[in-house]
């Protein structure tokens, strides 16, 4: 039995449809990304799926119960995280993940093994009221909050947006651990790079997928040689870029820009144009795509 | 059952954390009491009143010192001028003007009927028609010297002499009309305002979507927020009937227990209440707005300083689903006239239909948003 079936969901808040006709299934123990920009339905869904909201169209079970007609067997059963930290700023560290283990009937101590990795790293802070926490720290709590008992499924709306670098990361193992432990974990964000990590991803968009698999495959997906230039002078060469006729799309992407040439244009040609432009010793070479440039390839396709 | 009870702890560890909570849980009741209890009188103590005397006669003097003299006024001369004692009452100098026409001591001598005239600013009403009344019986008054200098005993005047008894409040000291309605108001103050403000804040700051995921049932959450604002209110109800006690020695006849049990009442349709508003917000500032407006509404059309049989009808009527207005007259009958629960069964009984009116609005409210 899949954790996650959708037919056909669909959200609609008058005029605007959040989510449009989106169907997936996510299999037990998998960690399943939802990738997309700000607005394109994310929150929407996972709300959705988390049994707070019934949605105008279409069907969604977890672990083969409904969300709507069996919500509250499966609200014990569900970790929710949403996007905005959703904990008591006036009570401690201890006190919010003491309230919400009892309110499930459990204790601290009974699933205690199942947040160590994650709640040893704020238990120095435990008397801390948890408004006075920083945003890792914050992030933490609400994960070990959301696992206290002990879910079978992790819905995580955002976890790592306003968070630094380095506990992006940590949180990202934390997840991989706790895939581990067979929680099936459903995840959104809108970082590219993190899509990486998960076992499959989707791609949504203006409430409709785009595409759902391994980031692998989504990667290899991409239907044109890529390229990447670069130039110390990025600035320079991006507007250099985008007067060149043989260039399709130049978009910045870290130190260089990804560009796609006509089909018959030569990359040669393209390093001579610069040269004449004035940037000289620009470097172009082909290049994997990234989850970005198929991110944006699709999302061209639509329009 | 067990859930229950980890939310109220939960409730309780928030208000004794919230400084602010604590602070309105003090000073409402103290200062509620100090100020509006003796500020709100219409009991009029010294009304400006200008004198033209026309006739600067011993007579008309007489009757301006009897004026002076009296508790209720304070005497100045006006301009002799019609205009000039006009331009008093508009200015606000004058609350009235009093003109002794030349002729006053003829008239009084039997040559002529002694007239008087006054001008009464009538912008308050309340007042005008006061001030004319206090006017009149010291006019009376004098009218009585007179009549008794001219040698006739008191018994040969004809006329008839009521001499009133006030009933429940025979030194007619405002105070004790006020306390019972302003103890009303301080329920609504800890009940309306801080227990809507606590759920709204959760909805506000998504703690309420993080509970929604959780098994608490809506009516474990509504009872959660329910107990705790209860309790408070009451408490604060007590502590401002001490202050009242204390300050305004407010004599209390009727039993104490009935003021509490319909005060509990009461207090359990306030919660409804707010809770229902808060389920029609989505932010504190909304529900400030919603809170603020109707406890306006029903604070003024409950009779508190007016009394409601001199409303229109249509007014009388909405003071059906009026529960300020219930309780208000509870409080009076009960604090003042000693009334016992037979006396109020009847208001008691249509308040705690509203009560469980607002109770059942707030649980389907909230239905309906999960």
């Amino acid at each position: 039995m899949n954790a996650i079936e959708a037919y056909n969901i669909t959200q609609r808040y008058g005029r605007v449809t959040a989510v449009d006709d989106v169907s997936f299934s996510v299999g037990e123990g998998e960690l399943f990304g939802f990738i997309g920009p700000d607005g394109a339905g994310k929150t929407t869904l996972f709300r959705i799926a988390a049994t707070l909201i019934i949605p105008s169209g279409g069907r969604i079970t977890l672990f083969g119960l409904n969300v709507v007609s069996n919500f509250r067997e499966l609200r014990s059963q569900i970790g929710y995280m949403p996007g905005r930290f959703s904990l008591y700023h006036d009570l401690t560290v201890e006190e919010n993940l003491n309230f919400y283990a009892t309110i499930f009937g459990t204790t601290i101590k009974e699933n205690y093994h199942l947040i160590e990795p994650i709640y040893k790293q704020i238990e120095p802070f435990k008397k801390r009221q948890a408004g006075r926490l920083s945003g890792g720290m914050k992030q933490k709590l609400a994960l070990s909050c959301a696992l206290i008992h002990k879910p079978r499924i992790l819905i995580l709306d955002e976890p790592t947006t306003g968070v630094d670098a380095v506990s992006r990361t940590e949180f990202w193992e934390i997840l991989a651990g706790l895939k581990n432990e067979g929680i099936t974990i459903i995840v959104s964000t809108p970082y590219m790079d993190e899509a990486l990590r998960c076992d499959r991803i989707a791609l949504i968009q203006e409430g409709k997928l785009l595409g759902i698999d391994t980031p692998a495959r989504i990667r290899n997906s991409y239907s044109r040689k890529l390229y990447a230039v670069s130039h110390p002078d990025r600035y320079r060469l991006l507007l250099a870029l985008r007067s060149l006729p043989q260039v399709v799309s130049p978009e910045p992407f870290g130190d260089s820009v990804h560009v796609v040439l006509r089909d018959d244009a030569d990359p040669a040609e393209v390093k001579r144009a610069l040269e004449g432009a004035g940037l000289s010793g620009a470097i172009i070479a082909e290049t994997v795509p990234g989850i970005e440039d198929v991110f944006l390839e699709l999302m061209q396709k639509e329009v | 059952m067990r859930r229950l009870l980890f939310l109220l702890k939960k409730e309780f560890r928030q208000i004794v954390r919230n400084p602010f909570m604590l602070r309105a849980i003090i000073m409402v009741p103290l200062l509620q009491m100090l100020i509006l209890v003796p500020a709100i009188t219409f009991g009029i103590k010294r009304l400006d009143l200008a004198v033209t005397d026309n006739d600067r006669s011993p007579a008309s003097r007489e009757l301006i010192s009897k004026l002076a003299g009296s508790t209720f006024f304070k005497t100045t001369a006006a301009p002799i001028n019609i205009a000039g004692a006009g331009a008093l009452l508009l200015s606000g100098d004058a609350d009235l003007v009093l003109i002794i026409p030349n002729d006053f001591s003829e008239g009084l001598a039997g040559m002529t009927k002694p007239r008087l005239q006054v001008l009464v600013d009538a912008v308050n009403s309340t007042q005008a028609m006061l001030a004319w009344s206090y006017l009149t019986s010291v006019v009376r008054d004098y009218n009585m010297d007179v009549v008794m200098a001219t040698g006739a005993a008191p018994s040969a005047i004809p006329g008839i002499n009521t001499s009133p008894r006030y009933w429940y409040n025979p030194t007619l000291n405002y105070k004790h009309f006020m306390l019972p309605g302003v103890l009303v108001i301080l329920i609504i103050a800890i009940g309306l305002m801080l227990a809507g403000l606590n759920l709204v804040k959760e909805l506000e700051t998504g703690t309420l979507e993080q509970i929604n995921v959780t098994p608490i049932r809506k009516w474990e959450l509504i009872i959660s927020k329910v107990i705790p604002f209860f309790i408070l209110g009451l408490l604060d109800l007590a502590l401002g009937l001490t202050v009242g006690w204390i300050a305004f020695d407010i004599p209390f006849e009727g039993s104490i227990l009935l003021f509490f049990a319909c005060s509990a009442i009461f207090l359990v349709a306030v919660l409804g209440m707010a809770l229902f508003f808060s389920t029609l917000v989505s932010n504190r500032q909304q529900y400030l707005f919603v809170a603020f407006f109707f406890t306006m509404i029903f604070i003024l059309m409950s009779g508190i300083f007016t009394p409601s049989e001199s409303m229109p009808r249509w007014a009388q009527q909405f003071n059906w689903i009026n529960p300020v207005a219930y309780l208000m007259r509870i409080n009076r009958m009960v604090m003042l006239k000693g009334a016992g629960f037979s006396d109020i069964a009847r208001d008691m009984g249509l308040l705690s239909v509203l009560a469980m009116g607002f109770i059942s609005l707030a649980i389907r409210g909230y239905r309906k948003r999960a």
